[in-house]
């Protein structure tokens, strides 16, 4: 029996649920979705750089661009934080994907602001697509198993005690 | 026969309106760097969006839902 022009207007939601993305943003608790990038300025070297090279260490890893005024913000205070816990001798990075369509926005504003931690590029947004990155900036706190444990949309300068007080619970956990 | 036509056309016509939805997909979160750019606000002097922003809220009591601040970028 044919179906009747009623009938496949039902099929219609179905029909839109396949033209909806398909894929979901990482959430809290799933593991991190694996990256390798290339160094974002010349002086981190030409190699690229895993997410899975920093496994046991609490990586934060932040999507910034230099059109986006909370991410430039968030990267003095995040530098500050980094290199205050990397000098007592923890096990933390930060990694900073650039998704600027031209790296050299990136290159230029870090010139003006240096960092000690990891820039990376993807101008493509290969990676900001992997973790279907919400808003600008968005980080992800991931513990030394390589699990997502906080996921942080914006920036504002108080949210910085925030990053921290996670940061130092998993460094506790490795402890 | 004719009637028979015209819903087919009917449905064919609603099924390839809602293929089409796919194509207005939002602009994603890290690929709004143009969006960001001054240029690119509706009001391109803040100060003035604002001054504008304020006087439309004192005639109208309503505020907000008219744009968001930043040029669009969505990072605000």
């Amino acid at each position: 029996m044919p179906l009747r022009p009623r009938k496949l207007l039902c099929l219609l939601p179905l029909l839109l649920g396949f033209c909806a993305a398909s894929t979901q943003a990482v959430e809290n608790g799933e593991t991190a979705p694996a990256f390798t990038l290339p160094p974002l300025r010349s002086d981190d070297g030409n190699a690229d750089i895993s997410l899975a090279d920093f496994r046991g260490k609490v990586v934060y890893v932040d999507f910034w661009a230099s059109w986006c005024p909370p991410c430039l913000v968030s990267i003095p205070l995040l530098n500050e934080l980094r290199n205050r816990l990397v000098e007592a001798g923890e096990p933390f990075e930060v990694l900073a994907i650039n998704v600027d369509s031209d790296p050299e926005l990136g290159i230029e504003f870090l010139l003006d602001e240096p960092v000690q931690y990891l820039a990376l590029r993807d101008p493509a947004g290969t990676t900001p697509a992997l973790y279907q990155v919400p808003g600008m900036p968005t980080s992800y706190l991931v513990d030394a198993r390589g699990q997502v444990r906080l996921v942080h949309t914006g920036f504002k300068r108080s949210d910085i005690d925030k990053i921290e007080l996670e940061v130092t619970k998993l460094l506790d956990e490795i402890e | 026969m004719m009637k028979h036509a015209a819903r087919l056309f009917g449905l064919l016509f609603t099924v390839l309106c809602c293929a089409n939805l796919a194509a207005c997909t939002p602009v994603a979160a890290w690929e709004r760097g143009n969006l960001a750019r001054p240029e690119m606000a509706i009001v391109s002097d803040p100060l003035e969006g604002a001054l504008d922003a304020h006087v439309y809220f004192s005639k109208e009591a309503s505020s907000g839902g008219n744009s968001t601040a930043g040029g669009g970028c969505g990072c605000n």
